[in-house]
């Protein structure tokens, strides 16, 4: 066999390896070009099930602000227990559901959080009685030896306490849910003003509200939190994620029966019906009367000061931050 | 006496001693958050702190256990006796009574405190659950197991049923009952606090349950260690007495208490 005839198998060989690369190639460099730039991932940890507390950032994923802001966000399940605010402090999540106690006593034992976000403008949580019952305003029910349903350790059970000095009453977790309360066996019930209530209506249990921030105490409750290091080294996807967020909330707040049904997919345990009328009882304390629409979610140094200021006297924190600016960030929007 | 009771205990004291160095030392070497992990030297301080609030918490858990921990005792040398007599109560009541080791404390403690209500009662139930079936399990093998030479004697003899129990297959079940007990001592402080999470009061008496959810939610873990440490030896008393039980039983007849 002549050596041109030897050679040629392999030269077709060469030029079509070399063809093929060619082609190859040019897919990853056009498809590179075309491709849009990968978005952040970003996970936000909830310290409970969805519902409509969550709502804003339910309404934010559901119309895909997120995504047109170039991150890619995953709202982690919570249940009772779920410690959020640690999970954030030690960086397994970026973004976690916390209230303003949480960040300030976390911080002091060295988990340096920052609040980017506060859902309520005034706090949601409340105590219950039954409207049957004799009490009249949280004074009477903490002036009785009641039995309250309450978490131990909050401080505005120490807030209470403080408030009226002398109080006979009985303190038990709030681990069987409503059923106690339901039945009698307790006769105050920790509530956020826009969930248990809601509950009981449905059931036809009439109930009376006695709001905590109207007597005195009005801390942050649900905020948005991450870690100092981590913000400062991503604060152009933080910023996008938080006006994601305050758009998601104006969204939510217009229109919850448009949001309310994908939420009630994720949390079936709770009805349409009670997502509807809790989102209704929230409205006015996620965006006060009168408030801009921008207000959503932001926060103020004096409410900080305030709540440091409280629960240095209440003894959960030895002393209130230096600066109340160094523990959030109003994202420029 | 002494040079013995020294050779007892000086392997786990020193172990205890090598672990807490270790932990000390981690805790210096990587620094970590004292809200993750506090150092020794933390929950010392917060044992010798909140001492008054910490005995006060062990005395309220302890009662409950011992409780909760002697009606399961009663009823488990009761039921595990009466199983032994009949094959066919055995067969019927025997699965039943294995699920409760099956019973997922956490998920009907809440139902406890609905039927049994706010208080004691409630952690002492939670503990009996928990507690009850290393003492029927532990009874009934024992029962089982008795010689079937000496059973056979006892029948020859006329000996009741009754005083066949009392007289041979009880004392022979006392090595395996005395094992099932301290079992059941461990897990009965696990049950009682387990209850007392959902439905202790709180306040400053307040029990180690409610102390450990407490120092929780306020992100004091060194609370959380120590309270740990105390409902720990609060499981190693109701142990200890166990034990004591067995050695007077057993010393003079059975070889594991020589």
């Amino acid at each position: 066999m002549p050596m041109r005839n030897m050679l040629r198998p392999f030269t077709i060989r060469t030029s079509t390896i070399t063809l093929a690369c060619a082609l190859l190639g040019a897919l990853v460099l056009g498809g590179a070009a075309a491709r849009a730039p990968e978005p952040v991932k970003l996970r936000l940890q909830l310290n409970w099930v969805p519902e409509p507390e969550f709502g804003g950032m339910y309404a934010a994923q559901q119309d895909g602000l997120y995504a047109k802001a170039g991150i890619e966000v995953e709202l982690i399940k919570g249940a009772a227990g779920t410690p959020a605010p640690q999970m954030a402090a030690s960086g397994q999540v970026e973004f976690a559901i916390a209230s303003g106690d949480q960040l300030l006593s976390l911080n002091e034992k060295g988990g340096d959080l920052v609040a980017v976000f506060s859902v309520f403008q005034q706090s949601p949580m409340g105590v219950m009685v039954k409207a049957d019952s004799k009490f009249n305003s949280i004074e009477d029910l903490w002036k009785s030896d009641s039995t309250v349903a309450m978490e131990a350790g909050l401080p505005y059970l120490k807030f209470l306490n403080r408030k009226y000095p002398g109080s006979k009453v009985k303190i038990v977790p709030t681990g069987t849910g409503l059923a106690a309360f339901e039945r009698g066996a307790v006769q105050g019930q920790q509530c956020f003003i826009s969930a248990e209530p809601v509950q009981m209506e449905l059931k036809k249990v009439p109930v009376r509200v006695f709001s905590l921030a109207v007597s005195g105490y009005d801390p942050y409750v649900e905020l948005v939190v991450t870690k100092r290091s981590w913000l400062e080294a991503h604060r152009a996807e933080a910023a996008k994620f938080v006006n994601a967020l305050r758009e998601g909330w104006i969204r939510y707040q217009a229109e919850p029966a448009k949001y309310n049904p994908g939420i009630a997919k994720l949390n079936p345990a709770m009805s349409l019906e009670a997502m509807d009328m809790a989102a209704r009882k929230q409205h006015d304390m996620v965006m006060l009367p009168g408030s801009a629409p921008a207000d959503v979610g932001t926060m103020t140094a004096e409410r900080w000061k305030t709540l440091s200021t409280h629960l240095v006297e209440l003894g959960s924190i030895k002393e209130a931050p230096k600066s109340p600016d160094a523990v959030f960030w109003n994202a420029p929007k | 006496m002494i040079r013995r009771a020294f050779h007892a205990a000086f392997p786990p004291v020193a172990v205890v001693v090598a672990l807490l160095a270790a932990w000390q030392a981690a805790v210096w070497a990587f620094a970590p958050s004292e809200f993750l992990v506090p150092s020794p030297m933390a929950v010392a301080r917060a044992l010798r702190d909140g001492s008054g609030q910490l005995l006060a918490a062990a005395r309220l858990t302890g009662l409950s256990a011992a409780a909760g921990f002697a009606l399961a005792a009663g009823i488990g040398i009761v039921l595990g006796s009466v199983l032994s007599a009949s094959r066919f109560l055995m067969r019927g009541l025997y699965p039943i009574a294995t699920l409760l080791q099956m019973v997922p404390l956490v998920a009907i403690a809440p139902l406890l405190v609905v039927w049994c209500g706010y208080g004691a009662r409630t952690s002492i139930a939670s503990a009996v659950i928990v507690s009850l079936f290393p003492v029927l399990a532990a009874t009934l093998d024992g029962m089982r197991s008795t010689d079937p030479g000496l059973v056979e004697l006892f029948q020859v003899n006329r000996a009741t049923r009754l005083q066949r129990w009392w007289k041979l297959e009880l004392p022979w079940a006392i090595p395996s009952i005395v094992t099932g007990l301290r079992i059941a001592a461990g897990l009965a402080v696990i049950g009682t606090i387990v209850g007392e999470f959902v439905g202790a009061f709180a306040g400053e008496d307040a029990p180690v349950g409610i102390l450990i959810t407490s120092a929780l939610r306020e992100n004091r873990t060194d609370m959380v260690f120590a309270a740990v440490f105390v409902a720990s030896a609060v499981g190693f008393a109701l142990f200890g007495v166990v034990s004591l039980l067995g050695w007077v039983l057993l010393r003079r007849w059975h070889a594991s208490a020589r």
